[in-house]
């Protein structure tokens, strides 16, 4: 399939292909909906004739729903190989992967988890849960007092075990009853 | 969910990816050589070393750094030597036996293997991971499957494969994803689904035109059938009440007003009931004759409408309802679905972001200020309390009236205009076209009030419900009641007046009374829903590019309080998704009489989405109001529902119950309708009707309706067992917890302690050593 093909050994599509929810053509095609496309628009210069170029995180967020998410970065930090926001084209597949349609709630909820756990503790502590709403309201502020009810209300309702933090189990539950999720945690091609 | 959906999720996740997240994903997350310092200062480190903490897939390394053999696990736990060898230690002496891996069992075969590759890309590790995984897999030695095994592998190989090409080209075939997208992007999920609701539509609509026309269109126009034009017999006689109404010459109506009030040239058309021929058609194949028996078909085919509509709401109300079920205690989550779920990840619009944000807090606010309400509720004095209560009470009251007063006007404008008509069919000697003019506006006179009602009284009920203090879901929910209850009573009041129109007295010698019936009732009700359906969507087109596009430009371009007052729209949910499922209901109500209306309305429910998209993006700006996909989609289900059911009580009791025309459409000369089907089930076979008879019979009724009850019985007693246990779970999940909880802080307890007394006993040790250093220097 044009310049396109020329980048990619058969191989390497297949690989594509059988490890990310994507189809060989969803992973590369002319077209405007493909993952590599996406990709290259964000740096055509870099991405032209080097198609592992790692583009650095302030370039991945120029992609549109990344730019406008809260989470943006998070994200980045989250599918980035060196765990530094700056992410090659595979990583960048991974994430169009698990953002993607196909992909099943458990695969979802997982990286949820990891992009809403930001002191990496694998919890969502009190200081999580407090990130998570400020990015949340954006430039709206929410008095001290709100904030700390906010906080309690949510993890009278999900923590279980009164550890004052949520679990990974925890959060899988909440997620498990929420019928919006899927429809929510989606980024289209 | 049953025990066996939680193995299933947690196969995948125990999966031994110990090496995996290693050198990619240090996250500082905590592991083995964590250290000790931290773990003394804060025991909840240590809580992140339990067993339950590193069943998750690859988030972290596995405490045991050392045993590279490791191999993955294959589909059942049991295969993993390793990982039940070190979790089972302690009991080590009496399972070791049945703990010995079955060999032939653990070289994989080529499925298997195949299995676990698949499986590969729901694991958190980068690609390059994933491939070496891959790679590590594929060179394993594996068995190759034989014989029917074989076969079937590469059958479900085949199979995904081809499921997956299908859907791709499926999804390059997808109406409006673009749209979609658009739409998405700027706001949010919750609207899309309307959007997907009125494609779900016109889907719907199309099946059912497809349905009509092979099975009653295209039969008519096949047999080219002439209806017999000749008179002979008795004057009140079917044949020669048909050939007074064919070979009546209609008005020379001109074109353009023929086709919007669906008379003159388009009477006489399939569009309409009156149309179609009474008679059993007959052909041959190889000269054997063949019959095939219109009116029947015809009967079938509403029937037949019906099921599929009702099988496909409750289809996609099921899965809804579902989702509800699952969710369970909806609103106990409402914090966490706020905070975890609140973000529409498909949001790509700065200014919609923050909208969405702002949103997210006024929801927030809501959530917390409904709290201190709740409270407040609670408080309020009795007096206050009554004197509520009494406001409430009055509003409901004027909303009552405000009803039945549209139901009455509508009712006296249909009267007024019927009975204008009539002058005007006595008296033809008007000036041409004025007098046209004049007739098409009677004739849509009542289309026109419903029309209007709909669109001015809404308005006064939204102002009426900010009075009674309801809370915001509420307020959303009793408005769209509401209008729901005005827009089926003008409707009621319509059908209501059509038969009173009807159900006149009919004298034995004459063919319809001129007085009130019209000559082929069927196609006068057929024309009154076509009218309605016309009506009705060149109204959305005024009021969607007239009135609503110079609204939103006059808010867009200036600044002012007046203009935003104007001009500013939220594209509300709740109407919009009226508008769409009053067209429907209308589809229902008048297929039977006008068989054409389902292509209209799959036609018009394609422009439909243009113009609602037009009101939606380019008329309106975001609301504040946070409209969730899930719950949407099942307000519009249950909306629906009530549409349906509304639409097939009056039809069905016209086929049962009132008198077919003499002198048109195929039902002509019977008492009802539905004789048509009990004259034509006399004609089966006698052992068809035995079995009919038997089904009916108590025999087989109780015994039957006693086994649904069981059945019934079964499911509820399943159904509350599973809620029991549910409970029982969670109550241990939080003894578990507290007992966890209590341990740990035991243990780091235990190790300061100790922790302390070495540092005393180095103290003591250091101070000796000291001690003896100062003899020696001493000495």
């Amino acid at each position: 399939m044009g310049q396109g093909k020329s980048q990619f050994s058969e191989e390497e599509l297949q690989d594509y292909e059988d490890l990310t929810y994507f189809t060989k053509k969803e992973v590369l095609q002319n077209s405007t909906s493909s993952a590599h496309h996406k990709f290259k628009n964000l740096a055509p210069e870099k991405v032209g004739h080097n198609k592992n170029a790692k583009l650095p995180m302030s370039k991945i967020l120029h992609l549109t729903e990344l730019k406008v998410n809260p989470f943006g970065e998070r994200i980045c930090k989250v599918f980035s190989s060196g765990n530094d926001g700056d992410c090659t084209f595979e990583d960048f597949l991974d994430m169009m992967s698990v953002f993607s349609e196909a992909a099943p709630k458990s695969v979802k909820a997982e990286h949820a988890f990891r992009i809403f756990d930001f002191d990496g503790d694998d919890m969502l502590g009190t200081s999580d849960l407090q990130q998570i709403i400020k990015k949340l309201i954006g430039d709206n502020e929410l008095s001290k007092n709100n904030m700390q009810r906010l906080i309690q209300n949510i993890l009278d309702e999900a923590d279980l075990d009164d550890d004052g933090a949520l679990s990974f189990a925890e959060f899988e539950h909440i997620i498990n009853k929420s019928s919006d999720f899927l429809n929510v945690f989606r980024i289209r091609l | 969910m049953s025990g066996g959906d939680k193995n299933k999720k947690k196969a995948p996740h125990s999966q031994g990816w110990e090496e995996a997240g290693a050198e990619f994903y240090q996250e500082s997350y905590p592991s083995n050589d964590v250290d000790f310092e931290v773990l003394q200062r804060d025991p909840k480190h240590l809580a992140t070393l339990l067993p339950s903490k590193q069943s998750r897939a690859a988030t972290f390394k596995r405490i045991r750094g050392t045993d590279n053999t490791r191999t993955f696990r294959r589909q059942t736990s049991s295969r993993s030597r390793q990982e039940s060898f070190t979790r089972r230690t302690s009991t080590l002496g009496d399972v070791q036996v049945s703990m010995l891996p079955d060999l032939s069992e653990n070289l994989s075969n080529e499925q298997s293997t195949w299995e676990e590759i698949m499986r590969i890309k729901a694991l958190p590790v980068p690609m390059a991971e994933k491939r070496e995984m891959k790679l590590k897999l594929q060179s394993e030695p594996n068995l190759r499957l034989q014989g029917y095994e074989q076969f079937k592998w590469k059958r479900r190989k085949i199979l995904d494969k081809f499921r997956s090409n299908v859907k791709e080209k499926y999804s390059k075939l997808e109406l409006w994803k673009g749209e979609m997208k658009k739409i998405e992007g700027n706001f949010g999920t919750g609207v899309v689904a309307y959007f997907l609701f009125i494609k779900w539509l016109m889907v719907l609509n199309f099946c059912i035109f497809l349905l009509i026309f092979l099975f009653i269109i295209l039969p008519t126009i096949l047999f080219n059938y002439e209806e017999e034009l000749t008179c002979t017999g008795e004057l009140n006689s079917t044949q020669c009440c048909s050939a007074q109404y064919y070979n009546q010459s209609f008005s020379s109506d001109s074109f353009f007003l023929s086709l919007v009030q669906g008379r003159g040239w388009m009477e006489k058309t399939v569009m309409f009931y009156g149309y179609y021929s009474d008679r059993t058609f007959e052909y041959f194949i190889n000269s054997t004759p063949m019959y095939y028996n219109l009116p029947f078909s015809y009967v079938c085919m509403l029937l037949v409408m019906f099921l599929i509509s009702l099988f496909a709401i409750i289809k996609a109300a099921a899965k809804g309802f579902k989702e509800r079920l699952i969710e369970g205690e909806g609103q106990f989550y409402q914090y966490c679905n706020l905070v975890f779920n609140g973000w529409d990840f498909c949001i790509d619009n700065e200014k919609t972001a923050a909208i969405k944000h702002k949103a997210i807090y006024n929801e927030i606010k809501g959530l917390l200020e409904n709290e201190r309400i709740q409270e407040e509720k609670q408080n309020r004095t009795r007096e206050e309390k009554t004197k509520l209560y009494i406001l409430r009470f009055i509003i409901n009251l004027i909303v009552l009236v405000v009803l039945a007063s549209c139901g009455i006007a509508v009712y006296f404008v249909f009267e007024f205009s019927q009975n204008i008509l009539k002058q005007f069919d006595s008296s033809e000697n008007n000036s041409y076209l004025l007098g046209n003019l004049k007739e098409l506006f009677y004739e849509y006179l009542p289309s026109l009030c419903i029309v209007l009602f709909n669109l001015l009284v809404p308005f006064s009920f939204r102002y009426l419900v900010t009075l009674e203090k309801y809370s915001p879901l509420f307020v959303i929910r009793i408005t769209l009641i509401r209008t729901i209850f005005l827009r089926l009573m003008s409707l009621g009041i319509l059908l209501a007046s059509l038969y009173l129109r009807v159900n006149c007295e009919l004298k034995d010698d004459v063919c319809y009374s001129s007085q009130c019936t019209p000559q082929c009732w069927e196609t006068y009700a057929g024309q009154q829903f076509f009218k309605l359906i016309i009506t009705d969507f060149a109204t959305h087109i005024i009021i969607t590019f007239l009135l609503n596009f110079p609204r939103s430009i006059i808010a867009q371009s200036s600044n002012s309080k007046v203009a935003k007052f104007i001009g500013e729209q939220h594209f509300e949910l709740p109407k919009h998704v009226l508008d769409v499922i009053y067209i429907q209901t209308l589809v229902w109500l008048g297929s039977f009489y006008a068989p054409i209306l389902s292509a209209m309305a799959t036609i018009l429910l394609f422009f439909m989405f243009y113009i609602k998209k037009f009101a939606c993006l380019i008329n309106s700006v975001p609301g504040n109001i946070i409209y969730h996909a899930s719950r949407s989609n099942s307000m519009f289900m249950i909306i629906l529902l009530g549409g349906y059911t509304f639409a097939l009580i009056p039809i069905f009791y016209a086929i049962s119950e009132v008198l077919p025309s003499k002198s048109c459409g195929p039902f002509r000369g019977l008492n009802t309708v539905w004789s048509k089907v009990i004259n034509t089930f006399n004609l089966t076979p006698s052992w068809v009707q035995n079995i009919v008879y038997f089904i009916s019979t108590a025999g087989f009724a109780i015994p039957a309706f006693l086994f649904l009850i069981l059945l019934l019985y079964y499911y509820w007693a399943i159904n509350s067992a599973n809620r029991h246990m549910v409970s029982v779970l969670k109550n241990q999940l939080m003894l578990e917890g507290h007992d966890k909880q209590f341990l740990l802080d035991r243990l780091s307890m235990f190790i300061r302690q100790q922790q302390e007394s070495q540092r005393k006993m180095r103290h003591t040790e250091i101070m000796r050593a000291s001690g003896g250093d100062r003899n020696v220097a001493s000495n």
